[in-house]
């Protein structure tokens, strides 16, 4: 505030005040709170595009990464161990495998978590949320791993219990955000929609949702980062994926195929981020642009 | 052997496991309080190096736990460092970026007022800034004990210590009559662990926030 102040011209009025006949009055209500409760408004910030440095930056760095990793894994030293577990375009596959978990649990944990989260909302379910909430902190506190162990011990070995587990364990924060962003709408505007003649799925279709995207995208951003992280576990049970070869290295005790398995896993997990970010940008609704 | 005989049976094991589990995360969270606060301190007060660790910060979140144990098994070798490291480095995350979110959500007005009575800087920072920051801090520090407790089970893959031996070693003999009642007993250990961590933490959080502002 002191800074605004500073930066206006002295001859300006204060906010608030205004003249009326060559008299200075000034509003009852303090400018900068505008009503008691209500958070002060977020500073003008310019609108948030896609930028140049944006779309080209994370690209390169990953580029370079990958570079490096290749100029570096040529120059390895291989025994026929090491070589064996790369074999016949075994990297590919873990790869192809790894992208395969990410997506369809993704898939799954939205299609699971988002429609969920409107229901809990609904005012005749509203009751349930507090409940669903407590079993989520609870998920929350489960160790990945154990949760994946236990599904491969009830499931079999294979690639259906990694992603049981992987889904199981990104329902809940996908819940919960969803579950944040349709009660942070102000209810007055729910109350104006309604107001003007608009039915209950009208108003969640054409107010509600609209308004709670941005936290529902960091949602789904938070479940695709961590699904790419959960879905190196899938190895363990043998689900596959990148995992597979970073286990292979270290209970080989081959450092390269380690350190590959470790920095493709990275360099997908930083892409697939970056994908949800320009994903995060680009859906956001016009009118919520340059607010937070 | 039901899952009450293999607990009866195994409790020394089991109580070992925990005690080591509890501690590295205990250890490793103490560590990263003080320099996950320490980078906050030093970083809020310039637009410029506060963004770049809020944004290095997550994206080092972004890595996936394994892939950081794996990248740092070929620097500190297997057993306890890599896993320590780690935990170190995950735990760090929430509570920088919490601590200077926290800082520079400060009033000004109030630290102003710190300054027109005498407080030096250090002891504005101790006695205001700290204190009024110390909820969304303490925010921080409770996400990072839980995450530990889950990269910490991971952490046995590279022979680390805890209760993530137990479900390693389930996995390990699949097919087994103990395997179900290893992994049950090292997952339900560690959600114990964290929900036990959890309620110190709302405990502390009654002791220490400052009584001006408890809701």
């Amino acid at each position: 505030m002191s800074r605004r102040d500073r930066r206006r011209p002295r001859d300006e009025r204060a906010p608030g005040e205004h003249e009326v006949k060559g008299l200075a009055f000034r509003d009852e209500v303090d400018v900068d709170e505008p009503a008691a409760g209500l958070a002060r408004p977020p500073a003008p910030k310019p609108p948030r595009r896609l930028t140049w440095q944006r779309l080209t930056y994370m690209p390169a760095v990953l580029a370079l990464i990958l570079l490096a990793l290749w100029l570096w894994f040529r120059g390895a030293d291989l025994d026929s161990i090491a070589r064996n577990s790369i074999a016949g375009g075994n990297v590919w596959l873990r790869l192809r495998q790894h992208i395969y978990l990410t997506v369809v649990s993704t898939f799954f944990v939205l299609i699971i978590a988002i429609p969920l989260g409107i229901l809990l909302t609904r005012r005749r379910l509203r009751g349930a949320a507090p409940f669903a909430m407590a079993i989520a902190n609870i998920g929350q506190a489960t160790p990945a791993i154990g949760l994946l162990a236990l599904l491969v011990i009830w499931m079999g070995i294979g690639r259906r219990a990694a992603l049981f587990g992987i889904v199981i364990y990104a329902v809940l924060p996908v819940l919960s955000n969803t579950i944040t962003g349709l009660r942070a709408i102000d209810p007055t505007l729910v109350e104006a929609a309604r107001g003007i003649g608009m039915s209950a799925a009208g108003v969640l279709r054409r107010v509600e949702l609209p308004l709670a995207v941005p936290l529902i995208l960091a949602g789904v951003r938070t479940a695709l980062v961590l699904n790419v992280g959960t879905a190196t576990l899938a190895a363990f049970g043998g689900g596959g994926g990148l995992g597979d070869l970073i286990t292979t290295g270290i209970t080989n005790q081959r450092m390269p195929i380690l350190v590959l398995g470790s920095v493709l896993t990275i360099v997908l997990a930083l892409l697939v981020d970056w994908l949800a970010s320009l994903a995060e940008l680009l859906l956001r609704p016009r009118g919520l642009e340059g607010s937070d | 052997m039901n899952f009450w005989e293999y607990i009866g049976n195994r409790y020394a094991q089991l109580l070992t496991d925990t005690y080591q589990h509890a501690s590295a995360v205990f250890q490793c969270m103490v560590v990263a309080t003080l320099i996950g606060v320490l980078i906050g301190v030093a970083t809020y007060r310039s637009e410029w190096a506060g963004n770049l660790a809020i944004t290095s910060t997550a994206t080092v979140l972004t890595v996936p736990s394994l892939a950081m144990i794996g990248l740092l098994i070929p620097v500190t070798g297997l057993g306890v460092a890599p896993t320590v490291t780690a935990l170190i480095l995950y735990g760090l995350l929430p509570i920088v970026r919490n601590a200077i979110v926290g800082l520079r959500g400060v009033d000004p007005t109030l630290v102003d007022a710190a300054k027109g009575i005498g407080m030096s800087r250090l002891s504005r920072l101790l006695r205001v800034e700290l204190p009024l920051a110390w909820p969304p801090i303490l925010t921080g520090i409770r996400v990072s004990t839980q995450m530990l407790m889950g990269i910490a089970a991971i952490g046995a893959y590279s022979s680390g210590p805890g209760l993530g031996n137990e479900i390693f070693r389930g996995i390990s003999s699949l097919g087994s009559a103990n395997a179900l009642n290893q992994v049950l007993a090292g997952t339900l250990g560690i959600v114990i662990l964290a929900l036990v961590f959890d309620a110190v933490y709302v405990l502390i959080g009654r002791l220490t926030i400052s009584r001006g502002i408890r809701a």
